[in-house]
């Protein structure tokens, strides 16, 4: 086995999870500018819908179908009951409320399911692939290929669609939007629940390669946080960003060992936020 | 105007004396056991498996009447392994009057009560990792860490293997089992190859394919808890073919479900002996132990497995100390009862003025999941 491929391979897996829980973040972001931390809850919810719905009997496919669902009905029920009504409410304020939201969602799988860890069987089975002296699980290889097409794609989605205009006018200019006749809160809720269902889509990628409890949640957010925020809350840079990061990480682990990972990883996240708001300060690079 | 406001304070503080006066009346109808557990947390699995134990035998015991008349009341007290929320459930524990402490939690939380509760009373440990000094009152019910990966080395050299990968997690449990392993591992000159893993990785084989190469026989996960899936998980897509060991803390139901679609060729675990009653040469510990899991599964349902069998050891430790000592609250007799007489139990402990760890290497055996249930280990093949 060939340490580098396996590394690289295994950074690849890390960095789509980074990507997609990211560029959903940035959607929320981008959209209300509220940092939603209970954007990991959607994640939770889809790997423990799905294998609690597998082990119930139910088709694996219709499995997946419910989780993704579900991660999206959160994440629209998360702005549509709780968020939209207090949208004047100071930022700050309401990505506290998005923490409780999440300790709310946390509780409820705890009381649901129990603290055991789940998972369920893979979507994608087959003989591991050998890549250039790596090995790589077919599943494994569909989270790579599926984080990268549709992060990239949810980014493209945001920069270059009618709609996903629409949704980035809603957060630089509301009124202005509206006046234009977009619907603002409809634009919101779209955004919520295209962000949930990326949360969604990285559980079912990546659960059947791990293990989901019901305090997943909020470490899903921390990753997705850092590639969002190293990516400056920009949508094709925060796909970018993930891969890197997750590629980097990796290395860490392989090259330093795992206990470095921590502190390299956020002693990174440091200097580039330092990086960018000295950027700001001299009028270069975009506020995040 | 003043004398009324005099007379109403004093009629205050009276009852309130009377009040407290009365619930300690009510704490000495009862023996109150404090337990520190993470209910939820990252360690919630071991917490909540060690609970039920301990929630089962104060039932019993107070259906049958308590014991010397008085029934047991557990207090439990989610510290959700962190160490300053244990030292807190301690302190209000204390304050309760506690008789004797169960530390179900994790490494770090059961060292900083062991710091709270220097001068006593009893405090039970369940965990692997803690070792406790003969001149404290704390003793252990498993094996040390040190004991289970010379009960690994013993395997390795019965089956002439010249060593093995090893996993570990780079929280505190980790490196307790880092320690050991390149001591035991060392003094055996036997190969060790190790890796570590963050405890939140999504994938571990870039440290399986570092530790797992043709030249090992047998790779080792110290790693426990959810995350231990990943490992498991990881070895089985990577195709590796070697046995593969894990942690005392997985052979569960909850875990096996967690890895049953990608089961590697061969699951081996390491566990106490009762968790395998066949392997126990006294029956009547055995018999015990067989009714311990029947009761366990009759009150929940579910099968017992080995954290359910440290926690009957608590228990039953608890039970000889309240029933034996004349006053279990005197910390020095209770220390002196137990280092003097085995406690009988799903296996025999055996405690001593030299060790507070009651039971060694000798009670540790090798298992191997087949058919929907743990056996004694097969022989390993050298390849």
């Amino acid at each position: 086995m060939n340490a580098l491929s396996q590394t690289i391979i295994s950074g690849l897996f890390g960095g789509a999870v980074y990507a997609l829980l990211g560029i959903g973040l940035v959607l929320v972001y981008r959209t209300s500018h509220v940092l939603n931390l209970a954007h990991g809850e959607s994640y939770a919810v889809a790997g423990i819908t799905a294998a609690a719905a597998t082990s119930h009997g139910l088709p694996l496919v219709w499995s997946i179908v419910l989780a993704l669902v579900l991660s999206s009905l959160l994440s629209m029920a998360l702005y549509r009951v709780v968020l939209g009504p207090r949208g004047h409410w100071p930022m700050s304020t309401l990505v506290l409320i998005t923490l409780g939201a999440a300790f709310l969602v946390r509780g409820v799988l705890n009381a649901a399911i129990g603290p055991d860890p789940v998972s369920f069987a893979p979507l994608f089975r087959g003989p591991p692939l050998r890549i250039l002296g790596g090995i790589i699980p077919l599943q494994g290889l569909m989270l790579i290929i599926f984080g990268f097409v549709l992060s990239l794609g949810a980014a493209m989605f945001l920069q270059h669609s009618r709609l996903g205009k629409q949704l980035l006018a809603t957060a630089e200019n509301p009124r202005a939007a509206q006046l234009l006749g977009i619907n603002v809160e409809r634009a919101r809720l779209i955004a919520f629940g295209l962000s949930g269902l990326l949360a969604g889509a990285a559980a079912v990628l990546l659960v059947p390669l791990v293990s989901v409890d019901y305090q997943a949640g909020l470490s899903m957010t921390l990753r997705g946080f850092v590639a969002a925020a190293i990516g400056g809350m920009m949508p094709t840079r925060v796909v970018v960003s993930g891969f890197l990061l997750g590629i980097f990480e990796a290395a860490i682990g392989s090259y330093l060992g795992a206990l470095y990972q921590d502190p390299v990883m956020f002693g990174i996240l440091i200097v580039v936020a330092v990086w960018q708001s000295r950027m700001i300060r001299f009028g270069g690079a975009r506020r995040a | 105007m003043k004398t009324a406001n005099l007379t109403a304070m004093l009629s205050a503080a009276t009852l309130a004396f009377l009040h407290a006066a009365s619930a300690t009346a009510q704490t000495s109808d009862k023996w109150i056991i404090a337990e520190v557990a993470p209910l939820s947390g990252p360690a919630a699995t071991v917490g909540a498996q060690l609970n039920k134990v301990a929630r089962l035998w104060a039932e019993e015991v107070n259906a049958r009447g308590g014991i010397k008349g008085k029934k047991v009341e557990l207090i439990t007290c989610n510290d959700e392994g962190k160490p300053e929320k244990a030292v807190a459930c301690v302190r209000d524990a204390l304050r309760q009057d506690a008789v004797m402490f169960f530390a179900h939690s994790l490494t770090a939380s059961t060292r900083a009560m062991q710091s709270a509760l220097t001068n006593g009373p009893l405090m039970i440990v369940a965990s692997p990792n803690i070792v406790p000094a003969p001149d404290t009152f704390t003793f252990q019910v498993s094996p040390s860490d040190h004991h289970i990966t010379v009960a690994i080395a013993d395997y390795v050299q019965a089956n002439k293997l010249k060593g093995l990968g090893m996993i570990a997690a780079t929280d505190a449990s980790g490196e307790v089992g880092v320690e050991s392993a390149q001591k035991v591992f060392a003094e055996r000159k036997l190969d060790l190859k190790l890796r570590r893993i963050d405890l939140k990785a999504n994938d571990s084989s870039v440290q399986l394919a570092s530790v797992a190469g043709p030249d090992v026989d047998l790779v080792y996960s110290s790693y426990s808890g959810g995350g231990a899936a990943t490992v498991v998980k990881s070895f089985t897509n990577l195709g590796l073919t070697q046995p593969l060991v894990v942690s005392y803390a997985n052979l569960s139901a909850a875990f096996i479900e967690v890895v049953k679609d990608v089961m590697p060729k061969r699951l081996l675990g390491t566990a106490i002996k009762s968790l395998v009653p066949d392997t126990m040469g006294d029956a009547a510990t055995a018999k015990r132990a067989k009714e311990f899991m029947a009761a366990y599964e009759k009150k929940y349902g579910e099968r017992s497995d080995m954290i359910n069998l440290l926690g009957k050891m608590d228990v039953d430790v608890a039970e000889a100390v309240l029933t034996n000592v004349a006053n279990p609250a005197d910390n020095q007799a209770v220390k002196k009862f137990l280092e003097s007489t085995p406690i009988e139990s799903v296996q025999h402990l055996k405690f001593s003025p030299n060790s507070h760890v009651g039971l060694t290497e000798k009670d540790v055996v090798i298992v191997e999941y087949k058919n929907g249930g743990w056996v004694r280990a097969a022989p390993v093949g050298a390849r």
